[in-house]
């Protein structure tokens, strides 16, 4: 899949295309505001996803045995 | 002024002793939402009947010589997120007034009133509680009660309205990158989100699991320590709840700030918003004596993170009803979910490990302070209906740049009390009180001695 951080990409396209795969249609007078806000978000993720993390910094849940819950 | 409310403590001691029945503050309540909510709009249910029946039950172990409870007598309302029994919890939206009541209240709403509150509505907010201003479209704005032209905040405005309008002493509410923290700044009252896990959201309608939290409002910090210490506790039915023992803070109020690290916040945190909030924040830094400054890691990529991972969590929390009934959704809020559904799994997943980076980051900056004061909001409440805002020459989204200085405390799971400064300007704006994980102690013994020294104080009530 093209990285849609990349200016270059029309974001239009790819939120239609992803919509469709996942079942979701979207009206065509919501487009602007939706591709407006998704612009807004792919402007965010540029720099986050450029952003050099260290290969332990993972998003694993932890899990805490020994009955502290119940 | 119609029956004048007074606070949590006031309440519970003068209904404990028998001085007032709390059959007569809960009328006192529901006359005062009665005689204002039309012109402020934070209720959207009031259980009038259960409230007075409550109440009585609170009399009565009172007459029988029997502990009401700490909070006895005390009226509070919730968040429409919130579970209560009989009522259709509609998180704000219209979709889900379709379906049926609960059939029990959230663990919080129990835990309140077991310990003699009184639960007297439910309250407006931001539908889904995806955004900051409580301009909901199904059920009204939400108008701040220091100016009825402005938003309240959101996405628990009518939490922080109800309570800064005098029409009930606490309430509780929902943050997940500020809902909590930013109404009360606009509103003039305290508003605390504890840490992530803190306090159960049993029987609340998340939006974003990864930063959902919950948490109560009030109007001094002593109040506020009280209803937080009666919330805590482990609940087995949010896997979320991590399990904690009961870790009293009401106590630790007159430790005082000896011995405490306290940095403002400079960098990020001094630049976004408009003058009179960096001077708010300055003047209660220079209150309590702090000449420390810290630099936080990477927040604007903190709140781009945050940003990512609640749109993704709530677009893909709603993509059945976005995929059958889009129509019913806000127009305000249809966008950012649609958007969110579409967020590519690259960004969710280098947003969460982002995050585990920025909390080891944290974690080192929590060596070296150990409370971290900041701005709550960039501006303060604004017209309702207002679309842009103009800071530092540019025009950005009025309602969403108002999470700029919370979302980047919020992503790491902080406790941060929101405080009213005092007489900060003609309308309220707030400080953010911050400490690591699990210190929710230090946040309110550095509120006490600034509520104690002049510099923190609500709003004055206008009704």
């Amino acid at each position: 899949m093209t990285d849609p951080s990349t200016p270059a990409v029309d974001l239009q396209h790819y939120i239609e295309r992803t919509a469709a795969a996942i079942g979701l249609s979207i009206a065509p007078e919501d487009m602007p505001a939706v591709a407006g806000i998704f612009a807004n978000l792919a402007r965010v993720a540029g720099p986050l996803m450029e952003f050099p993390l260290p290969a332990d910094a993972e998003p694993s849940p932890v899990f805490v045995g020994g009955g502290t819950r119940r | 002024m119609t029956g004048a409310m007074t606070g949590v403590s006031d309440i519970a001691a003068s209904v404990r002793d028998g001085r007032q029945t709390a059959v007569d503050v809960t009328s006192t309540s529901l006359d005062r939402i009665r005689a204002h909510d039309s012109s402020i709009n934070a209720f959207t249910a009031v259980v009038a009947e259960r409230a007075l029946a409550t109440a009585a039950r609170v009399d009565d172990l009172v007459r029988m010589g029997r502990d009401p409870g700490p909070l006895a007598g005390v009226c509070f309302a919730v968040k429409n997120l919130f579970d209560v029994e009989g009522l259709t919890t509609l998180a704000g939206s219209r979709i889900d007034a379709a379906l049926p009541p609960a059939i029990r209240d959230a663990t919080l709403v129990a835990r309140l009133e077991s310990s003699g509150a009184v639960l007297v509505g439910a309250l407006n907010m931001d539908e889904y509680a995806f955004g900051f201003s409580t301009q909901n479209s199904h059920y009204g704005p939400t108008r701040n009660p220091h100016d009825l032209s402005r938003i309240a905040g959101g996405s628990s405005g009518g939490s922080a309205a109800a309570v800064a309008a005098g029409l009930v002493p606490m309430s509780l509410g929902s943050d997940t990158n500020g809902s909590i923290r930013v109404p009360a700044a606009l509103c003039g009252v305290f508003g605390l989100k504890p840490t992530y896990g803190r306090l159960s959201r049993a029987g609340t309608r998340l939006f974003a699991a990864s930063f959902d939290h919950v948490g109560p409002f009030a109007r001094s910090v002593a109040d506020i320590a009280a209803v937080y210490d009666a919330l805590q506790g482990p609940d087995p039915s949010d896997p979320a709840c991590a399990g904690r023992p009961v870790e009293p803070v009401v106590p630790m109020l007159v430790q005082g700030t000896d011995g405490l690290r306290i940095a403002l916040a400079t960098g990020y945190f001094a630049g976004g918003g408009h003058p009179e909030v960096f001077a708010a924040t300055e003047k209660a830094a220079s209150a309590l004596n702090v000449v420390l400054r810290v630099n936080l890691p990477e927040p604007a990529l903190a709140r781009a993170a945050a940003m990512i991972i609640t749109a993704s969590e709530g677009g893909e929390l709603h993509l059945p009803d976005l995929k059958t009934q889009a129509a019913s959704f806000d127009p305000m809020t249809r966008p950012l979910f649609l958007s969110g559904a579409v967020v590519p799994a690259a960004w969710y997943v280098r947003a969460q490990r982002f995050r585990r980076w920025y909390c080891r980051e944290l974690e080192a900056l929590f060596r070296e302070v150990d409370v971290i004061l900041a701005p709550t909001t960039p501006y303060p409440a604004f017209p309702i209906g207002q679309r842009m805002m103009e800071v530092d020459g540019r025009q950005l989204p009025a309602a969403g740049h108002l999470g700029v200085f919370t979302q980047p405390l919020s992503f790491a799971g902080l406790p941060v009390l929101a405080a009213p400064v005092a007489g900060s300007s003609a309308l309220p704006l707030g400080i953010q009180i911050a400490a690591a994980p699990w210190r929710e102690d230090l946040v309110l013994r550095v509120a006490a001695a600034a509520e104690a020294a002049g510099v923190l104080a609500p709003s004055p009530m206008r009704f």
